[in-house]
């Protein structure tokens, strides 16, 4: 056989590798630099700054904030779905009738994009015509229209249930992949044992997903730390800054208030922590593949 | 009452609440482009008449066309430059051992999660630096040089089911690789190309904050972008020519996904639970 490009596997894994490693690598390098120097609002370098720019974001209450409400946010987002979607899989994993048509309305949120979804949602829950607030009062439970987005009070939470519900059908989807590798003869032993339901949901399903319900947890804790058009397509982190998070953050350090230095900083920071988030999940997925 | 029809009403009854707050947000979208424009501001439910021409005033009150022809312009592109890309490093991790195989995983998947969110700022000087800002090419490039680390991990994942055999068939028949490869071994591979193209592409169609970054000048947005900047910072908004371009900028594509999902679910399953 002679030799050509297409046997030889640098060749081939060349370019797809450059364009990838580019795109991280070139961004990242400039980020480093510029969050280690003095930088004007037009991006021009004025020397070295040292720890200047870094000391500055955690001295910022803004950026406190953002980092605590980042916290409720993702753990929010992430127990939120996962308490919904186990019993979601464990029922769509049934026989039952319409359950494909089940199926597909639970991963309905998963089609739409997160802009889309957070314009109709920012005009259904608008005070004075929102159908939400309109809905509520058809069926008595509220009396007085509720400005939803108008206080961070009930901002946020509706933010992190947006949240919860864009990210159930990911979720389950991860579940009855879990729910479809364990064997009936497994559930079919312990009913001969007499074993109540509960007991085999317990003994049996929870260990046996444990590896799912990991992959999950940490999969959604990356995607939901980096979720930005919920927040910014409702609130654009306001009122005052008070529906915040990180990444909302760094996009007005960065474009809104021309803190290049500081939202360059905070870039570097979050960088690592995706990292080591990362590295934990591709640990995770390693191990399950040798097993 | 059979077992099955019991267990449907326990099943539908629990999952009701569920599918109310799912559904909510798509009548509200559906029920709002149809409403007449005097009657969007008033918070009832139902429309007096269905308006149907709210989808043909949207198209120029939205600025509907350019942007749409920017959003398929960006997501065929950015697919094509990550598939060009991708193809040939799928090939190679999946029919050659080679030191450096594993590590070009790994790599593939640690960069798979970074988002492009928190290299933001860097991507934008970047795209300064290429001198493409309020360009939609910058967005191609942008977007199809994080697409390949997915698409990669994707085909890789499905190549595995394609036989060796065909390919060594061919080479023992006198084939040269190159040949095997286009004659024998695309062929097969066009299904999980395809399937991967189009996940490619709805990413691209649905991505925000890049394009919200580059993109400052309305010849250049793509669709939503073009629907935020009719909602944000606004005090009148047009909530029905809103919520009929969000409608026909959403559903094709919603619709494609959901019929498609599950092999994304496959493709993923295979290239990182198990």
């Amino acid at each position: 056989m002679t030799r050509s490009p297409v046997t030889n596997p640098y060749l081939l894994v060349l370019p797809g590798f450059l364009l990838a490693a580019f795109i991280i690598l070139w961004p990242l390098y400039q980020l480093g630099t510029i969050s280690l120097s003095e930088v004007n609002r037009f991006g021009q370098l004025r020397g070295f700054a040292g720890l200047d720019n870094y000391i500055a974001v955690f001295t910022d209450p803004d950026f406190l904030g953002a980092l605590w409400r980042t916290l409720v946010w993702t753990v929010g987002i992430v127990f939120g779905s996962l308490i919904i979607s186990v019993p979601v899989a464990l029922i769509l994993n049934e026989d039952f009738y319409g359950r494909s048509l089940a199926r597909v309305i639970v991963m309905l949120p998963w089609a739409v994009s997160l802009t889309m979804t957070a314009i109709v949602w920012r005009w259904a829950l608008n005070g004075e015509s929102g159908m939400l607030n309109s809905g509520l009062q058809a069926i008595g439970i509220i009396d007085t229209n509720i400005q939803w987005l108008a206080r961070a009070s009930t901002a946020f939470p509706v933010q992190i249930l947006i949240g919860v519900l864009v990210t159930i059908p990911f979720t389950t989807t991860i579940f009855l992949g879990g729910l479809s590798s364990i064997s009936d003869d497994l559930y079919e032993a312990a009913r001969l044992e007499g074993a109540s339901r509960w007991q085999a949901f317990r003994q049996i399903t929870l260990p046996l997903i444990r590896p799912f319900l990991n992959i999950s947890i940490v999969l959604n804790m990356i995607y939901v730390f980096n979720s930005f058009p919920i927040i910014w397509a409702t609130t654009q982190g306001g009122p005052a800054n008070s529906t915040d998070i990180l990444v909302t953050y760094l996009y007005k350090l960065g474009f809104r208030f021309g803190k290049l230095g500081e939202a360059s900083a905070l870039s570097v920071m979050m960088f690592a922590l995706l990292l080591i988030f990362t590295i934990t999940y591709v640990a995770l997925a390693m191990r399950s593949e040798r097993q | 009452m059979s077992a099955k029809l019991k267990r449907t009403i326990v099943a539908w009854a629990l999952l009701s609440p569920l599918i109310v707050l799912i559904v909510f947000p798509f009548a509200v979208m559906f029920i709002t482009a149809i409403k007449p424009a005097q009657e969007v501001l008033r918070p009832t439910w139902w429309p007096s008449e269905v308006a149907w021409r709210n989808f043909i005033d949207m198209w120029p009150a939205t600025n509907f066309g350019p942007a749409l022809w920017n959003s398929i312009y960006v997501a065929v592109l950015s697919t094509v430059l990550a598939l060009i890309a991708s193809v040939p490093a799928a090939y190679a991790l999946n029919r050659y051992r080679f030191s450096g195989r594993g590590l070009f995983r790994q790599f593939l998947l640690v960069s798979q999660m970074l988002s492009p969110m928190v290299l933001v700022i860097g991507l934008f000087r970047l795209v300064v630096w290429l001198g493409l800002l309020d360009n939609v090419n910058s967005v191609v490039f942008v977007y199809g040089a994080f697409a390949v680390a997915f698409t990669v991990l994707m085909l890789q994942s499905y190549f595995a089911t394609i036989p060796r055999d065909l390919e060594e068939a061919a080479w023992v028949e006198g084939a040269s690789a190159w040949k095997a490869l286009v004659i024998v071994f695309l062929p097969l591979a066009i299904p999980a190309i395809t399937v991967t193209a189009i996940f490619s592409f709805i990413n691209a169609w649905n991505e925000f904050v890049i394009a919200l970054t580059m993109l400052r000048r309305q010849e250049s947005y793509t669709l939503p972008i073009q629907i935020f900047s009719l909602v944000a910072g606004r005090y009148t908004v047009e909530w029905h020519h809103v919520m009929a371009a969000t409608f026909v900028a959403t559903i094709p594509v919603a619709i494609v996904f959901a019929w498609l999902q599950r092999y994304l679910v496959r493709g993923l399953a295979i290239g990182a639970v198990k």
